[in-house]
């Protein structure tokens, strides 16, 4: 699918701050992609504005095809937006994208890893791709493989792992060059429970290292137990955003599924 | 450019080729096993048919195929999202093109000296010296990069891995059959005048007949090789930028 141009990017003036408390400043973002001969245009990300505060972990709660992964990609460079306004640590990400580069790590939905090259490998590549040195990138393999209980496989080819733990390696490969702001999509999908508590666990464990992470799930627990805030998206617009526990209080009712429900009528994992 | 990215990068690239078949079987045994067998038919003098004239071919030949490993490996590393999540680091494209480029020279100078070395075992004999068999594989060389031109379009053109193995055929025939080691003739010519491989061989051959290295012929054919390779392989960048990231 190609772009619309809705009008044209207008580059904003006096907004670009590195220091600004904010790690993320998306305003009226949008997204169209074309269709096709005979189909309609699709309008992924509709006018959607939000801010992460430095630290914070965000999430970005909905169904699929919601519009969660498009926001990512506009954000990381692989997307370019129709319209709309988006700073990643103060850099606009029209002309900033080698520095956002620079400080961000990028966990893809599909676990995205070179399969005829062992964990350790994957990681030593991509950690020197970040300028990490030998030394270092070993390290701090060492720890994350520990952490998430892939130690015995870390020296075999990533052909023979299994979804759970392709996944794992995921995200340890967004994780190894200590990134500033963690872009994680649905890191979570396709492990069994217990690998998705230790990931959570993990999760939760940066809070504490003070790294921006901005999360999309369709895991209504996941959002409960990792989120500072979260925003509700559905058919590309943002309905709802704040703490969960505030939102549930909000809505009376028992959860965010419930928040979900009854602003839309419908299930987040209807059609999941 | 980063040095220590462009040597992580080929790194990988060159762990790709040991360690899949395929491309382990089509970059370093292919040429290994096309000289065995043509050694066997034609090694013998009395059949006509010498080696020594069908030699410079076969380096040409073994060569082409990285049109196919290249188109293959590209669109597999799109098909996985290899390439998007490479392009969410601080690498830049020409960090990644130009280690691809590297690697697969690395590789075509393997490529020739298995070829040389076998090509020498069933009694194929140079009257060329040090200096023009050195000068015969910086040509591979250069010649190869042609090739990851050639396959760097078919990837960008190719959906998925298995149609870019089909779609480089649409280079790697014309280029066996009217550029290598199948002699030219009057009718033939005018087609191979356009491919890469007939100016390579051409080059090879008058290399190893012992011509001067300076010689109108060789410097001609150098020439060609090299503007050829340069434009294709910016080609092919292009192109690919383009499609990369889908």
């Amino acid at each position: 699918m190609s772009e619309t141009k809705i009008k044209p990017y207008e580059k904003p003036e006096n907004i670009i701050n590195p220091n600004s408390e904010f790690s993320i400043e998306v305003q009226n973002l949008r997204k169209i992609f074309r269709g096709k001969k005979g189909y309609d245009d699709v309008i992924a990300v509709d006018d959607v504005s939000f801010k992460v505060k430095s630290g914070e972990l965000f999430g970005f709660l909905g169904p699929n095809g919601a519009g969660k992964t498009t926001v990512i990609n506009m954000l990381i460079g692989l997307l370019k937006p129709t319209s709309g306004i988006a700073i990643v640590n103060g850099y606009d990400i029209h002309d900033g994208l080698s520095h956002i580069k620079e400080l961000i790590g990028v966990c893809p939905q599909e676990p995205s890893v070179f399969k005829f090259l062992t964990g350790i490998e994957n990681i030593e590549l991509f950690g020197k791709l970040h300028s990490m040195k030998k030394a270092e990138i070993k390290d701090k393999t060492n720890k994350l493989f520990e952490i998430l209980d892939l130690s015995k496989a870390s020296r075999r080819k990533t052909k023979g792992y299994s979804g759970g733990m392709l996944r794992q390696l995921n995200m340890i490969i967004a994780l190894i060059h200590d990134p500033k702001i963690a872009f994680l999509d649905e890191p979570t999908v396709g492990m069994d429970p217990r690998a998705r508590r230790a990931t959570w666990k993990f999760i939760g464990s940066l809070k504490t290292k003070s790294k921006t992470i901005f999360l999309t799930t369709h895991y209504i627990e996941e959002a409960e137990a990792l989120c500072d805030r979260v925003a509700v998206i559905d058919y590309g617009k943002i309905i709802e955003i704040g703490a969960p526990q505030d939102l549930i209080k909000k809505y009376e009712v028992e959860n965010l599924e419930g928040v979900f429900l009854k602003i839309t009528g419908r299930r987040i994992m209807e059609g999941v | 450019m980063n040095t220590q990215r462009i040597l992580a990068l080929m790194k990988m690239e060159l762990y790709k080729i040991l360690r899949e078949p395929a491309y382990l079987f089509l970059m370093i045994l292919f040429p290994a096993v096309l000289t065995i067998t043509f050694g066997f038919a034609f090694g013998d003098p009395e059949l006509g048919m010498s080696f020594n004239l069908m030699a410079p071919g076969l380096f040409a030949y073994a060569c082409i195929f990285i049109i196919m490993t290249v188109a293959q490996s590209f669109a597999d590393f799109r098909e996985q999202g290899l390439l998007r999540r490479l392009n969410t680091t601080p690498m830049s494209s020409t960090d990644f093109m130009f280690s691809n480029i590297l690697s697969n020279m690395i590789i075509s100078t393997l490529q020739v000296v298995i070829v040389f070395v076998l090509a020498l075992l069933f009694g194929f004999r140079s009257n060329s010296d040090i200096v023009g068999i050195l000068l015969a594989f910086l040509l591979m060389a250069l010649f190869s990069l042609s090739s990851v031109g050639l396959g760097l379009i078919t990837a960008s053109v190719s959906k998925s891995a298995g149609t870019a193995t089909g779609l480089s055929f649409i280079f790697i025939l014309p280029q066996m059959f009217f550029g290598t080691f199948i002699p030219i003739t009057d009718t033939t010519r005018p087609i191979a005048m356009f491919l890469p491989s007939y100016y390579a061989t051409d080059a090879l051959t008058s290399i190893f007949s012992g011509a001067s290295l300076t010689s109108a012929n060789i410097l001609i054919d150098f020439a060609f090789i090299s503007i050829v390779s340069i434009v294709i392989v910016i080609i092919g960048i292009l192109l690919f930028k383009k499609s990369g990231n889908k």
